[in-house]
């Protein structure tokens, strides 16, 4: 019988992408050392573009410069997966969570993150379905709602997905979102009629649903956010 | 929590899997672990192979890892005549959107990299041990490759691994 297994929830607010990258590093060494359970945080962005390992930066179609005239930040990352936009009322989680204490690879790990975000939209009747192969994400038909992009060290996992609730669709237009061109990318709030509740509520559903996709037994909701990312900036 | 566990014995009695993975649904990709795991080749847990011969040691991903991982569509090595350490990492794949870290079993200094992953990283998943191979070191501790798993230890290390979940 196994034992059971608990995930740390972190509610974060909105959070600068440089910052949430350093917190992940540290949580994965913590991960990684035995010190911290499986963590998740649970957050959003300001308007930021973001790279993963293969710095395919020919899919940003306006020039750098102008970046900051659209007030948005860009980041080149070490996860994989191509460009995409992070904003606000664009639900993210993060999982830092150790795969070889669940037998996990990359596949079984983002299948189970593709599983999770189907159910959540489920909850508001939007019939998501896992992309095709070489498409990781969720879609509502033809329109992308979901996107992944993952690291995996030691087999510590980091970055993780991103939800559309609400987001500024615009700001896509500047991309070819994740090296895909020709599929459109939608929202909750464009897909379902039924009304959506605060997102504070709408964070814990998706983590919620996370938590049930990968079978944990406890969720610990941890509080005072603000303290946690003082306290990482002190150290 | 109680209609879980029924249902996980229930499972397990039909030797079906609660998960989506291919790799428990598909007896065949079970017995693969088996036929796939090479004789003459010591493991690392982190899912890597060394084949040692002479003063070199060729590194690569398993079979078991392959799968797991999914397409390989990106390679990222260390260029030559840069050390490795045990279980650090020295390069790293992408698959379904995900960056995994390759750890290398042993120490030593690369002596070549295989420059084919660049174009075709496929061949990760079409052959692992052979066309898929990442690296050449020359050992700098051969004693190292003693405390890395023979092809039995590493079939039962894969078994116990899948049936954590």
């Amino acid at each position: 019988m196994r034992s059971p297994r608990t995930l740390e929830v972190w509610k974060l607010g909105t959070v600068n992408y440089l910052k949430s990258l350093k917190l992940q590093e540290k949580l994965v060494s913590e991960r990684k050392a035995h010190h911290i359970p499986d963590t998740l945080l649970s957050l959003q962005h300001p308007p930021t573009y973001t790279l993963g390992k293969r710095r395919t930066d020919h899919n940003l179609l306006i020039p750098e410069s102008e970046l900051t005239k659209i007030g948005a930040e860009l980041h080149y990352t070490q996860r994989g997966g191509d460009i995409t936009f992070h904003g606000p009322h664009q639900a993210i989680l993060y999982p830092i969570i150790s795969l070889r204490s669940i037998g996990f690879g990359a596949r079984n790990y983002v299948e189970t993150l593709e599983r999770s975000m189907i159910e959540f939209a489920s909850i508001y009747g939007v019939k998501a379905r896992a992309g095709n192969k070489c498409e990781t994400g969720v879609w509502v038909g033809d329109r992308k709602i979901g996107a992944i992009g993952v690291r995996i060290s030691s087999g510590i996992t980091s970055h993780g997905l991103a939800f559309n609730i609400d987001p500024d669709l615009k700001y896509f237009e500047h991309i070819v979102p994740c090296g895909i061109a020709d599929k459109e990318v939608t929202s909750l709030r464009r897909e379902t009629d039924t009304l959506l509740p605060t997102e504070e509520v709408i964070h814990e559903q998706l983590v919620s649903c996370l938590a049930k996709a990968f079978s944990y037994d406890d969720v610990v909701w941890k509080e005072d956010p603000s303290v946690i990312l003082d306290t990482q900036d002190k150290e | 929590m109680a209609l879980r566990m029924w249902a996980s014995s229930t499972a397990n009695a039909l030797k079906l899997s609660s998960s989506v993975s291919k790799s428990h649904l598909s007896p065949f990709s079970f017995s693969r672990c088996f036929s796939t795991v090479l004789e003459g080749l010591k493991y690392a847990n982190s899912h890597e192979w060394v084949k040692h011969e002479g003063s070199v040691a060729t590194i690569g991903i398993t079979a078991h890892a392959q799968d797991h991982l999914g397409e390989v569509v990106f390679v990222e090595l260390p260029e030559d005549n840069t050390s490795v350490s045990k279980e650090k990492s020295f390069g790293a794949v992408e698959s379904v959107k995900a960056t995994s870290e390759i750890l290398s079993p042993i120490s030593g200094e690369i002596i070549e990299v295989n420059k084919k992953l660049t174009e075709s990283p496929g061949l990760i998943n079409s052959s692992p041990y052979e066309d898929g191979w990442m690296i050449k070191v020359k050992p700098s501790s051969p004693a190292e490759l003693e405390s890395l798993m023979g092809p039995k230890e590493y079939t039962k290390f894969c078994e116990e691994e899948d049936a954590a979940h």
